[in-house]
């Protein structure tokens, strides 16, 4: 057969075979991100939209019947769901705050503080406890009757209704968040310090820098990443993962003071039996995710082309 | 994008059951307490059916009606299903087949129907009772100086034991209000001593006039109790469960309004507090006019699916479910008060006794006839009250716009 075949039809065979090679090539990253995109698109972005896609339904006697943006508008007349957002916004103010207590720490554990392996380990080990299990041991802390006014009435001050006043009980919960996770901070700032170059410590000693003009001059520019990182870590934390400390310290209470949008989510789905109203909350949720993420992504950015 | 689907499902439903088989759900099969309970009834129901088994599925009462609201939408849900009374059989009636033509004999002889009935129809029958008396104890009462046996019958003669009990390091009401449920309790605990006959019913019916002056009686006395510090501390930032019920348990107050059944309830408080000194009083009289009574409602109770291929044959599984030697098995074991009215219960101590006395003249709870919504609101209210965020009229102002209907 072979011998029959001339030189310009071999040609055309192997330029077949080129073109089929480079058809397949140009197909394969395709087909091998397939079972990823569908896995995604089935499993992630298709229940998201029917989950916005319920939220133009009514709950109750109106139930799957289309109803425009009432659901919204029911949503931000609520006064509950208002200040759920506001507490959006004081998580957002206090979150320098939460960034700089695991910076200073890390910070007095790098520059070998006495006991500085005894503080790394006892800094972190809240990390490990479950948010249930923090919630109820400073429940008992910060009772009326508890220790922590018990040691307050022994200096001749409050008490203070930690968790039964709507003043405080937000920076209450929000304190022992702070408190739980910040080991997790910690640990990522002892790496960004693995990284410093201690010359310029030293070159900052010689010149008689005090801690704090070490502190801003040296260690925070040379940590930028890492505390842009801290930032966007925490942020997300302090709204994803709050739940669990809500429920068990507060239930959202005291006057409804301590709501945040996932926990409002919650009870108008599982207890008051309003599941499209639920998924009205969780798609401005969802917003509030996305353009809170953009924005430090830009930031991030930034900060990289700074540095 | 817009309105096609629905949050909570399809409505369709077909045909899941077996006529020789009948599956029951419920979250009380699996204790322990209610084994000699489920075994009777099952020994009952087996005496008139013997060709048909009856399966039992526990499941876990936080997910019930999650499992039960999946089962329902689907339509092969089980035959025989049980219901807190209220607004948790109320929402779901299109489910279920009208039991009056089956239960007639049993009218009499059990209470709490109207916790699951609607529209004048009956979609259940009543396995406990449930409701809100004022647990006293009569410990306190003694050290203090004062008739334990003989707890107050006005709210003058009720803040005066509160005084003498506060000399002797008590507070009042064990109070906890951290989820805001204390109002309920505290509403149809002391409501019979405050509304008149006439507004209760009304009340219950569902003409509520938020604006009356014995209305906001009831809420005014809530913020007073509080203010005059009678409740324990920190009411605001303690739970009710099971903290508040510990402070009781304690001796550190001298009156709680609890339960009937389940928890916080006499079999709890006798534990701690001996028997002897558990006293059970009827609301104290506020305003002129008031018919104190006791506040219950049924407290859980079985149905039948719409779906049941023979609703006879599931009925009677619920007759039996709530036939005196069952119910009779469940109060002994689980300590609920059971809506069997003939069972004896004079070997619980006294004050068993009286709860059961009262159930005679006592009427549906207050806080059970609101809405969720209602309710939910109230609870922050309350909380806003206690801390003088918000005044009593503006309070009703915002109880009376969302009770009604949207």
């Amino acid at each position: 057969m072979s011998n029959t075949i001339s030189r310009p039809s071999v040609r055309r065979a192997a330029a077949g075979r080129a073109g089929a090679g480079l058809r397949g090539e140009r197909l394969a990253p395709y087909v091998l991100v397939a079972p990823a995109i569908l896995v995604i698109v089935g499993l992630r972005l298709w229940p998201l939209l029917l989950g916005v896609n319920f939220s133009f339904t009514g709950d109750g006697e109106r139930d799957g019947a289309s109803v425009g943006l009432d659901n919204y508008a029911d949503l931000f007349r609520d006064p509950l769901f208002q200040t759920a957002l506001r507490n959006v916004g004081l998580l957002v103010l206090l979150l320098p705050i939460a960034v700089a207590i695991p910076g200073l720490l890390a910070t007095f554990i790098y520059l070998r503080v006495p006991g500085h392996r005894f503080f790394r380990s006892v800094y972190f080990f809240p990390a490990v406890l479950s948010p249930v299990i923090v919630g109820a041991i400073f429940n008992l802390l910060l009772a009326f009757d508890g220790p922590v006014n018990a040691v307050l009435g022994s200096v001749g001050l409050g008490p203070i209704d930690w968790l039964g006043d709507p003043h405080v009980a937000m920076f209450a919960v929000v304190g022992v968040h702070v408190w739980a996770t910040f080991g997790m901070a910690l640990v990522v700032f002892l790496a960004g310090f693995a990284t410093l170059d201690g010359a310029l410590l030293d070159a900052a000693r010689v010149d008689g820098a005090s801690l704090p003009q070490t502190i801003w001059h040296v260690i925070i520019p040379g940590l930028s990443r890492t505390i842009q990182f801290v930032f966007v870590t925490t942020m997300i934390g302090m709204l994803t993962s709050m739940f669990g400390l809500l429920y068990v310290m507060t239930s959202g209470g005291p006057e409804g003071s301590t709501y945040l949008p996932e926990y409002y989510i919650w009870i108008q789905q599982g207890q008051m039996n309003r599941p499209a109203l639920a998924s009205a909350a969780s798609t401005v949720l969802f917003v509030i995710m996305l353009v809170v993420g953009l924005l430090q992504l830009s930031l991030l950015r930034r900060a990289v082309k700074e540095s | 994008m817009s309105g096609c689907g629905s949050a909570s499902g399809p409505k369709e439903k077909d045909n899941g059951s077996s006529s020789t088989k009948l599956v029951v759900w419920d979250w009380k099969s699996g204790d322990a307490t209610a084994a000699s309970y489920v075994q009777k009834a099952k020994a009952d129901f087996a005496k008139k059916h013997p060709d048909t088994t009856v399966e039992f599925v526990a499941q876990p009462f936080d997910q019930y009606y999650t499992l039960l609201g999946a089962a329902i939408q689907s339509g092969k849900g089980p035959d025989v299903m049980l219901f807190n009374g209220g607004g948790q059989i109320r929402d779901r009636v299109d489910s279920l087949v009208a039991l009056d033509e089956f239960v007639g004999e049993d009218r009499q002889r059990l209470a709490g129907w109207d916790a699951f009935s609607k529209d004048g129809k009956t979609y259940a029958a009543p396995v406990t009772l449930q409701g809100h008396p004022i647990y006293y104890n009569k410990a306190l009462y003694t050290k203090a100086g004062l008739n334990p046996d003989n707890p107050p019958t006005t709210w003058a003669d009720f803040l005066a034991n509160c005084a003498a009990i506060a000399k002797v390091g008590a507070k009042c009401f064990a109070q906890g209000n951290k989820e805001g449920i204390a109002i309920q309790f505290f509403m149809s605990g002391l409501g019979s001593g405050i509304l008149t006959p006439q507004e209760y019913d009304d009340w219950i019916a569902g003409k509520r006039n938020w604006q009356s002056p014995n209305v906001k009686r009831l809420f005014e006395l809530w913020k007073e109790v509080n203010d005059a510090g009678l409740n324990t501390d920190g009411a605001n930032s303690t739970a009710m469960f099971n903290d508040a019920f510990g402070m009781f348990e304690a001796g550190k107050a001298a009156h709680m309004i609890g339960l009937m059944s389940d928890i916080g309830h006499w079999k709890d408080f006798n534990e701690f507090l001996k028997p002897e000194n558990v006293g059970v009083m009827i609301a104290p009289v506020v305003t002129t006019g008031a018919t104190p009574s006791l506040p219950y409602d049924g407290g859980i109770g079985y149905g039948v699916a719409k779906w049941t291929k023979d609703p006879k044959l599931a009925a009677d599984l619920v007759r039996s479910l709530t036939s005196t030697d069952a119910l009779a098995a469940f109060y002994a074991d689980a300590g609920a008060i059971a809506s069997d009215t003939t069972i004896d219960v004079s070997k619980a101590g006294a004050a068993v006794s009286t709860i059961v006395a009262d159930l005679k003249s006592g009427k549906p709870a207050l806080h059970v006839a609101l809405s969720s919504k209602t309710i939910d609101l109230m609870g922050r209210l309350s909380q806003q009250l206690l801390s003088g965020s918000v005044t009593v009229d503006n309070a009703l102002k915002q109880l009376a716009a969302s009770d009604k209907p949207a």
